[in-house]
């Protein structure tokens, strides 16, 4: 929009963050960790009632992965993290 | 007779071992603390403790200056809460019992999840279908991962408040 290519990119990139917009959340499925496990640590780490927790373990199972929240990028490296902690694959992407 | 039962109390969980199974899980802390700090173990096994958080490398790295010591710290805390209930409670007649509050069943949790996924490794468990297999008689790694399943079925039972009764 009338800037010249190469010039700032990284400001765009700071604009973009500053807007915030949302990073997904993911859970990737793994062959070992048990399906009532994941339903528990999402029930815990999201507050998630035991059915939603529940249809997203499902996805992961059938599916490989699940979106299991949507967020501002340090909210979403958050999660990831407590997702980590209780020892499940999970990554952040850009929605 | 053997008491073995997990179940739902009040603010907690009531556990019941063999003596013998107290002594297998008393063995897992100071093997947990040594892959966890990647002093030992199989090298995908610290991997899969502490996955990637993303493909693209600034996200990666981000994380990573954000997260990393606040999860190796966190993981072996819950290792030291777990060895520490392992000290507790009572025997008699070969049965241990211990009663855990809500966050010493995090814990175990946490570190019987942790056992799992490095013994997982250990077998090279790779897809869901390995598990057809069962667990392997003559193998200690393959029945610590399938009794650990069990136990870790049955203290999500409890919190759950569905209490899973054995033999």
């Amino acid at each position: 929009m009338g800037t010249a290519p190469g010039i700032a990119p990284e400001r765009t990139t700071e604009q973009r963050d500053a807007l915030d917009r949302p990073w997904q959340v993911i859970v990737w499925n793994d062959p070992v960790t048990l399906m009532s496990y994941v339903v528990y640590v999402l029930q815990k780490l999201f507050g998630y009632d035991e059915a939603t927790a529940t249809r997203l373990m499902l996805q992961v199972h059938h599916e490989g992965k699940a979106v299991v929240a949507s967020e501002p990028r340090e909210r979403a490296e958050h999660h990831v993290a407590r997702l980590h902690a209780h020892g499940l694959q999970a990554t952040l992407s850009r929605a | 007779m053997i008491r073995r039962e997990i179940v739902p109390i009040d603010g907690g969980i009531e556990v019941a071992l063999p003596a013998a199974e107290r002594r297998l899980l008393a063995s897992l802390p100071a093997q947990l603390r040594a892959v966890l700090r990647g002093e030992a173990g199989p090298p995908d096994a610290h991997e899969r403790l502490f996955p990637r958080a993303s493909e693209d490398p600034d996200v990666e790295a981000s994380y990573r200056e954000l997260a990393a010591e606040g999860l190796l710290e966190e993981r072996l805390g819950a290792v030291e809460a777990f060895a520490e209930t392992l000290e507790a409670g009572e025997t008699r007649r070969a049965t241990w019992e211990v009663t855990l509050d809500e966050e010493a069943a995090a814990a175990w949790l946490s570190a019987t999840n942790d056992a799992r996924l490095v013994l997982a490794s250990l077998l090279g468990i790779t897809s869901e279908e390995d598990w057809e297999a069962g667990p392997e008689p003559d193998d200690a790694a393959s029945a610590a991962l399938h009794y650990l399943s069990w136990l870790q079925e049955a203290l999500l039972a409890a919190l759950r408040g569905e209490p899973l009764l054995e033999d």
